[in-house]
């Protein structure tokens, strides 16, 4: 499909997902607890979209491989190995906010 | 922009109501920021009865990769664009997180603190994309913020003014 307003929908349903290294995508998917591969290709991209999907795999949030490796990846993974990915936390930057501003 | 405008609606999710009126500053050629905004104030309307928010459009400063030289001239005019809009709402915070559109109304905001006219206090959430290197953005505002803030511990490291919350968004 071409650009779609939301991928809520079909992230929802699925059981895996397979995404490009962007930021929103992979947050997105691991949000929702789905189990998620990396796909990335140095060559393509920009160094920077590279360094979120290093460090979800880093710590152990998301499986990476490249497009030639995604078949073995795909024979081979062992999806229990992944783990959770908590939400981050704004009601931490309110706090801190409040102090800032001297809202108590 | 896009990723960017999700991330700060995240980061204001928490706010009390004391953040009131709130306006929104984004680029002109940005589609979709204006409904996602829209959609978190409903929202909020349905929590806060005093929702007070506006909505603002102002030239890009920079282009995903555009060159040195026509990024500086494109800035300058999206400060003199800035400068009047900030002189107009005289913020007393400013909460920006990474686009290019942010740096012309920082630097609006300065020149305002240094004439006088209105001192706002400057708080930069880098995007949480953010693992080891900043955005241009943050590379200049890290100087000229009164709070940087990052998401990842490498960057604490690097830039040891900046404050360092764990993820927030």
């Amino acid at each position: 499909f071409h650009f779609k307003d939301s991928l809520a929908e079909d992230l929802w349903r699925a059981d895996l997902v397979i995404s490009h290294a962007g930021a929103g995508s992979c947050l997105e998917t691991l949000e929702k607890g789905k189990p998620l591969i990396v796909v990335t290709n140095e060559k393509l991209m920009n160094n920077h979209q590279l360094e979120l999907a290093k460090q979800l795999h880093r710590d152990g949030h998301v499986l990476c491989c490249n497009c030639s490796t995604l078949v073995e990846t795909l024979q081979s993974m062992d999806l229990s190995t992944l783990k959770p990915f908590p939400p981050g936390q704004p009601e931490k930057f309110a706090l801190f906010l409040d102090k800032v501003v001297g809202f108590q | 922009t896009g990723g960017h405008t999700t991330e700060i609606l995240r980061l204001l999710s928490c706010l009390s109501e004391s953040y009131s009126p709130r306006h929104y500053i984004f680029a002109d050629s940005d589609k979709m920021s204006e409904a996602k905004i829209r959609s978190f104030e409903q929202k909020r309307s349905e929590t806060f009865s005093d929702s007070q928010f506006t909505l603002h459009r102002i030239p890009r400063s920079r282009e995903v990769r555009q060159s040195w030289t026509s990024s500086v001239v494109t800035t300058l005019y999206s400060i003199l664009y800035s400068l009047p809009l900030t002189y107009k709402l005289k913020p007393d915070l400013i909460l920006c997180n990474g686009p290019g559109t942010c740096v012309p109304v920082c630097i609006s905001a300065l020149l305002l603190g240094l004439l006088g006219i209105k001192r706002a206090i400057i708080v930069y959430v880098e995007s949480i994309c953010r693992v080891e290197t900043l955005s241009l953005s943050g590379k200049i505002l890290y100087h000229f913020s009164d709070y940087f803030i990052v998401q990842w511990p490498d960057l604490k490291e690097k830039y040891p003014k900046s404050v360092y919350l764990g993820r927030i968004v």
